[in-house]
């Protein structure tokens, strides 16, 4: 007898790629908790590393939900609307990676609501914490339409279906606080650097203003691309090119924006010796980041985009418009990771006489790879699961 | 859109339940000033004389077993910074106690904290362990537990006994100028900095009297006569951290 089996498709080698690299994550992650942070290359040294890169940037990139959700409710544009309820969704998606990465990289994961306890209003990391988890709760509210829309919940619990869709009056009120929130938390994870005196490279205003508008370029980024492939990928999702075409244009500008100030953040660094942070400096541009910085910062992930996406001809063409848009998020990335390390590569001695600096360096270990795959394998597989019948619906 | 709707009196018990909390917010807060005067006023320092340190390392020793450290990390750090004449110079370096210290600002949970007569102190119970005072810290003074410490302390019972209790995996420690010993000496009717047993272990040991410790409030104190008499300085006081650790420098005539 016969068993006729289903056709193996693309889609479905792709979802199970992401099941068997998602389920290796749980594993790594449920190693790390039993075993503890010994796992992992970080030291006292350089106690945050690969994981702190991804909840910056997997935050950096929900940034698309904030500032479309803001575009639509309170500029009143409705055509984005469609874009936006896929910004949401990514945002939701991110926002629990984000918190995910969180629970691994602290030391007592047991302890990880302390923070709503034991309030200390002085600490970034503790405004951060707060923001993320109200803003958490904004895009569950805000996805609600979303979910309300799913065919077996509307056939299951009809009433429930209901409630969440009239969540949606409340739309502008929730773009508000998202705004507020975001605005709030998005700056304040660079001022998380900027406000330790005892880092000369970081000790500087500019962290904060260039996270937040590197945030809102990459989001929106990640949002379009998202959308576009969603696509190509089914019949159903269709969203207006037009609108995609306007933002790609926003995103191409706001990069010059960020390219604008991070050109002045940089150079104003290089005018006379400061311990500490003309050596950090020097990593970034001459150093084992130079690559990553010159290459995948500047030329990749801000100049190729700003070109590709501001020109007409480019623009145009799906697919260079989507490899310019996957630039502009490994851009971000790039800048997340380069921003964490160069700060803690330098170490500034505490001896009196002149200040001497010593270097460190640091590889992310085999765990620390494995639970970060699986956490954008969750990312990735949420999305295609439930976020692609969204777009455009 | 205007589903929510607040009537007057609603609009009252709102305020009157704000003004409540705000209250009592400011009563706590008062009663953790009170807190502050019980310390009567004392207020910790440690002096570290270069000119006497030999860099013979006891203090690291004696402060592993007191407060029952991994030997991977140290709260005292013993670093050799040069030379002076033919002899060699030492830096050693316990937690600053900084009077506006980084880590109090940064920590999520008040995890650190100031206690009334000013030492930093931890609260290994509420650490998360994120370790953002790691980097905030200007002197490397904090390290973090990224195993459990089991199996025996190589410095019990050589160098004394544990007098606090280990911590667990996945908090970060630091040194506390020993105030177990300080707060059990003073209900002694002790005298911290003169009386062994309300001394930090690091004092104690000190084979060359390198270390002193006392009251800088008091001005007979010998730490506050001390640094009346000759000029110290404090590390990376340019950073307006202002540590509770002075040092006397080794120079020439002190050698001789």
């Amino acid at each position: 007898m016969k068993i006729k089996l289903p056709k193996f498709t693309p889609w479905m080698a792709w979802i199970g790629g992401l099941v068997v690299v998602t389920a290796a994550g749980v594993a790594a992650g449920l190693m790390v908790f039993w075993k503890g942070l010994s796992l992992t290359n970080l030291t006292d040294m350089v106690p945050w590393g690969l994981w702190i890169t991804i909840d910056l940037s997997s935050i950096a990139m929900s940034a698309g939900a904030f500032s479309l959700c803001a575009v639509v409710y309170l500029l009143g544009l409705k055509r984005y609307e469609a874009v936006a309820r896929t910004a949401t969704f990514i945002g939701l998606i991110g926002y629990t990676m984000a918190v995910l990465t969180l629970l691994l990289d602290i030391g007592r994961p047991d302890r990880f609501w302390h923070a709503m306890i034991y309030w200390n209003k002085h600490s970034l990391l503790w405004e951060v914490t707060m923001c993320v988890t109200f803003y958490l709760a904004v895009l569950a509210l805000e996805a609600m339409p979303i979910f309300a829309g799913f065919g077996w919940l509307r056939s299951h619990w009809p009433k429930l279906s209901e409630r969440m869709s009239r969540v949606h009056h409340y739309a502008p009120y929730l773009a508000i606080a998202g705004l507020a929130l975001s605005m709030l938390h998005q700056s304040s994870l660079g001022a998380l650097y900027g406000v330790l005196k005892a880092r000369p490279l970081w000790y500087r205003p500019d962290i904060s203003v260039l996270f937040i508008i590197s945030a809102i370029a990459g989001g929106m980024a990640l949002t379009v691309f998202a959308s576009m492939l969603s696509a190509r990928l089914t019949r159903h999702a269709n969203v207006e090119n037009s609108v995609l075409d306007r933002v790609s244009i926003i995103i191409g500008w706001v990069l010059v924006v960020y390219l604008y100030f991070r050109f002045w953040d940089a150079l104003s660094m290089t005018y006379t010796y400061e311990p500490g942070r003309t050596e950090g400096l020097h990593l970034l541009t001459g150093g084992p980041l130079s690559f990553n910085f010159w290459i995948g910062e500047i030329f990749l992930g801000a100049v190729v985009p700003i070109i590709l996406l501001l020109n007409k001809r480019t623009r145009a063409l799906p697919l260079w418009r989507m490899l310019a848009l996957a630039l502009v998020v490994g851009g971000v990335v790039a800048y997340r990771w380069d921003t964490n390390l160069s700060g803690l590569f330098i170490i500034l001695s505490y001896l009196p006489g002149e200040p001497a600096v010593t270097y460190t360096a640091y590889s992310p270990s085999l765990i620390e790879f494995l639970t970060g795959a699986g956490i954008i394998g969750y990312g990735l597989l949420a999305f295609s699961l439930e976020a692609i019948p969204v777009v455009g619906d | 859109m205007s589903d929510i709707k607040i009537n007057r009196r609603d609009f009252i018990k709102l305020t009157v339940a704000g003004v409540t909390v705000l209250a009592g917010s400011q009563i706590i807060r008062r009663a953790q000033a009170l807190e502050t005067l019980a310390s009567n006023g004392r207020q910790w320092a440690m002096v570290i004389d270069q000119s006497k340190c030999t860099g013979c390392d006891y203090c690291t020793l004696a402060c592993r077993a007191h407060n029952d450290i991994p030997p991977e990390i140290s709260w005292n750090v013993v670093t050799k910074t040069g030379t002076v004449g033919a002899q060699d110079v030492y830096t050693p370096r316990p937690c600053m106690q900084c009077a506006h210290a980084p880590c109090v600002d940064v920590c999520p949970v008040r995890a650190s904290s100031y206690r009334p007569d000013g030492i930093v102190k931890m609260d290994y119970d509420r650490c998360i362990g994120c370790r953002y005072c790691e980097i905030a810290c200007p002197y490397g003074a904090r390290s973090f537990n990224w195993k459990q410490f089991d199996g025996p302390n190589p410095s019990v019972p050589e160098w004394g006994q544990p007098d606090i209790s280990r911590r667990p995996r996945g908090v970060v420690e630091k040194c506390s100028f020993c105030y177990q010993r300080i707060d059990r000496g003073l209900a002694l009717g002790l005298t911290p900095g003169i009386d062994e047993d309300a001394t930090p272990a690091c004092v104690v040991v000190c084979p060359v009297g390198a270390r002193l410790f006392g009251d800088l409030n008091d001005p007979e104190s010998n730490v506050s006569k001390l640094l009346r008499g000759r000029t110290s300085y404090r590390l990376r006081d340019d950073l307006g951290t202002s540590p509770r650790v002075y040092y006397l420098s080794a120079t020439e005539e002190s050698q001789s």
